[in-house]
């Protein structure tokens, strides 16, 4: 059973008169553990993909089940739970709040927990641990802009690890880096894999980022063209 | 509720977004505090205004109230007579114009208005005549007064039918001394009853040293100074409850009094005098607070001594009540009070439906109607068949007043509230403009699993804070403007609890209402277009 599983995804849009097609019956499954980035042309439609494997959105038609579970049809609060505790997200433009501390940044996710408020000294001890996975403990009280955009990303990416979820999603992480900090960053979801099993899909547009996935889909035109297992040299992390 | 909403961690960040916008937030904070101190102090001077109406008709002795035993009331016929009561029982007002002529008055060595009863005319004239029961003296049919200032008070009452007597004579009112302590307990638990003084009066010789005076001698509560608004102490203090409990023969002396028996300006507390050969410590002296009402030698209040009516109890081996002096809350509820009273004694002392009452509630109005040097014969027609209306007349004057200067207190409020209103509108303005300006912080809370709830939270949270802020800013600014008012305008300024309560209340509100739809419109963002918002 695939960890995440699409069946048949399609996904319309209204743009004035016509309808755009943005997915037309996309089935695919992610076990755990894998990493699989996605590469594609603008608008062949895996950002919307992306948004729907995020439970931003919801599919037009088709299923989309995690853990065998249809969350293709949940209520939005549902949504915005399962976002909180399977779902992780990193973002092309770092999305940090402005004039907040990075480990208070960090913490935002445990601030909307379900399983009832999270004490601020827990809050505070998961937000370190999660500086402490992407090496930027020493950081933790500086603000965004006291911060390179690499460092940026990486609390980005402490912040998508503190509720421990089970996939991170990316949506073109390196976009605003340049090519050694793409590559350091990268290099940390390569760990992250290894290290605590975690699924990870990343949206790119540059063969070589895509490449340190274990496994890589191609879009065009709201279809799934090329669906590449890699040859893997390092070792497969263990399946859960 | 209100414990989990201020522990949770989204207002934490709420309250850290509004210190992000420092200029914006302090401009929309002072125009919220400008719009509650504005009704605060608007209010204020309403409720100021309202209070010293009230004051000038509590002061007048308007919410006063008299129930004295008997009920007598003159004859058409000014013959100089008066009769038993045996009409309509609910007509309770009575001015006992006509007095016995007394024989002894002629001999007095003080005339006093209270007493020298010979001289109709100086009973209408004088201030407290008509207002203090014991100072009138309707003869019984056939009893003539006989009393002589030397004759000693002691031995009288030693006499088989001393109390008898009391009610008759001394009490003046030619009927049994019928209210009871237990009455005025109960009429202390009526609603609107503000302070209940029982009284027995007395007249009594009081000696100090080789020095006597003849004066008037009230057993009364400990409540009295409150009742009496007209009363300041020029000296030592009034009696105590405790002294009440055990009737401890202790005496407040009129400034006539202390005049009289120490000479002007010696101090009379502490001294010792004697009265029905008892001896007794005086433990104050109490004159008058306005130059409206000058002490003077045979008045009822100054000329006179005041021990609790306890100690007249027992030394005089009495029961029983002349009279009970009631204050009501309000003094546009004396009617009413009055209505109540009869209803509850009528009903304690078993009178049936169709017997006249056995007491007499007589409302300061009619004091107040007489006193303006009418004469005699008029003041009685008008007292014996205008009653009812006389004394609504001048309550509803207090009530209309009260009424009136409260509709100016909310007219006041209500165009204060347009600034209340500006205020809030600019909260919804800032609230707005924080939530486009956060739009992308709004969508990563989302994408992170923030609920609509939760961001409605976020921004409901931000615009109750600075209506909150503002509030409490407001209301010191408007608690100072009102000080500043009374200060340098003279106006009379009151800000009560309520509309401090009212003032923070209705700011809270503002900042829910105006910060509501910005809120809403923040949660219903979508996720996506959020995170794309530039």
């Amino acid at each position: 059973m695939a960890l995440l599983e699409t069946r048949d995804l399609t996904k319309e849009y209204r743009v004035g008169d016509h309808i755009v097609h943005a997915l037309r019956g996309v089935s695919l499954g992610i076990e755990a553990g894998e990493f699989v980035t996605i590469v594609g042309p603008s608008g062949s439609g895996k950002s919307t993909f992306m948004h729907i494997l995020g439970c931003l959105d919801r599919p037009t038609s088709g299923h989309y089940l995690m853990n065998a579970r249809d969350v293709s049809t949940l209520p939005p609060d549902e949504l915005a739970r399962v976002r909180n505790e399977m779902l992780g997200f990193v973002f092309q433009g770092f999305n940090l709040l402005a004039r907040t501390s990075a480990v208070e940044n960090v913490e935002l996710p445990l601030l909307y927990t379900r399983s009832g408020v999270v004490k601020a000294s827990e809050r505070r001890r998961k937000a370190m641990d999660a500086l402490d996975a992407v090496g930027l403990t020493d950081r933790a009280e500086h603000h965004p802009n006291q911060l390179s955009g690499g460092q940026q990303q990486r609390v980005a990416i402490a912040r998508a690890l503190v509720s421990s979820p089970s996939v991170l999603l990316a949506d073109e992480p390196t976009g605003n880096l340049d090519t050694a900090t793409s590559h350091e960053v990268m290099e940390i979801f390569k760990s992250l894999r290894r290290d605590r099993g975690l699924t990870i899909v990343v949206i790119t547009h540059e063969r070589d980022i895509a490449a340190y996935g274990s496994r890589t889909i191609d879009f065009r035109d709201g279809k799934v063209t090329l669906d590449v297992l890699h040859d893997e040299t390092l070792a497969q992390p263990s399946r859960r | 509720m209100m414990k989990r909403w201020l522990s949770h961690p989204v207002v934490d960040l709420a309250l850290k977004a509004l210190t992000r916008n420092r200029l914006q937030t302090g401009l929309t904070l002072l125009g919220m505090t400008i719009g509650v101190a504005t009704v605060l102090a608007m209010m204020a001077v309403g409720a100021g205004a309202q209070s010293s109406i009230e004051q000038q008709v509590r002061a007048a002795g308007l919410n006063q109230l008299t129930v004295r035993a008997g009920n007598w009331r003159p004859k058409a016929e000014d013959t100089g007579e008066a009769v038993a009561h045996q009409g309509d029982a609910r007509d309770t007002l009575t001015l006992p114009l006509i007095p016995g002529l007394d024989g002894a008055s002629a001999e007095r060595t003080v005339p006093s208005p209270s007493r020298a009863l010979g001289t109709p005319s100086r009973v209408v004239g004088s201030p407290d005549a008509l207002a203090d029961p014991d100072s009138r003296r309707p003869a019984a049919d056939a009893v003539p007064i006989a009393f002589h200032p030397e004759d000693d008070p002691m031995e009288k009452h030693d006499h088989p039918l001393a109390r008898q007597r009391l009610g008759d004579l001394e009490a003046g009112l030619g009927s049994a001394a019928t209210l009871s302590f237990a009455d005025a307990q109960a009429i202390k638990d009526l609603p609107g009853v503000q302070y209940v003084a029982g009284g027995v009066h007395e007249n009594a010789r009081v000696h100090f040293g080789s020095k006597r005076w003849f004066t008037r001698m009230h057993g009364t509560d400990v409540e009295m100074p409150s009742i009496k608004r007209g009363w300041t102490l020029l000296d030592g203090r009034f009696f105590s409850r405790r002294e009440q409990e055990k009737a401890a023969q202790v005496l407040v002396i009129g400034q006539i009094v202390s005049d009289k028996l120490f000479g002007p300006g010696v101090k009379a507390v502490g001294q010792q005098v004697t009265l029905w050969n008892q001896p007794f410590e005086v433990v104050g002296v109490v004159t008058s607070s306005t130059w409206v009402v000058q002490p003077a030698p045979g008045d009822d209040q100054f000329d006179a001594v005041y021990m609790p009516y306890t100690t007249t109890h027992r030394l005089l081996n009495l029961s029983k009540l002349n009279d009970i002096t009631i204050t009501a809350a309000s003094s546009g509820a004396v009617t009413k009070l009055a209505r109540d009273i009869t209803t509850l004694l009528r009903k304690r002392h078993g009178i049936g439906d169709n017997a006249p009452d056995d007491f007499t509630v007589l409302t300061q109005a009619t004091k107040a109607l007489t006193t303006g040097g009418l004469p005699p014969s008029v003041a009685r027609a008008v007292a014996g068949n205008v009653a009812e209306l006389e004394k609504v007349t001048l309550e509803q004057l207090a009530t209309t007043l009260e009424r009136a200067s409260r509709t100016m207190t909310w007219l006041l409020a209500a165009v204060a509230a347009v600034s209340l209103v500006v205020g809030g509108i600019g909260i919804m303005n800032i609230t707005l403009l924080s939530v486009t300006e956060r739009t992308r912080e709004i969508g990563l809370r989302l994408a992170v699993g923030a609920r609509t709830r939760d961001v409605m939270r976020q921004f409901l949270t931000e615009a109750v804070a600075i209506s909150v802020a503002g509030g409490v800013a407001g209301i010191i600014v408007g608690v100072i403007a009102a000080v500043v008012i009374a200060r340098t305008l003279n106006w009379a300024t009151v800000v009560s609890p309520l509309s401090v309560v009212l003032a923070f209340g209705v700011a809270a509100l503002v900042g829910v209402f105006f910060g509501w739809y910005p809120a809403k419109r923040a949660s219903q963002l979508d996720p996506i277009v959020a995170l794309r918002h530039e």
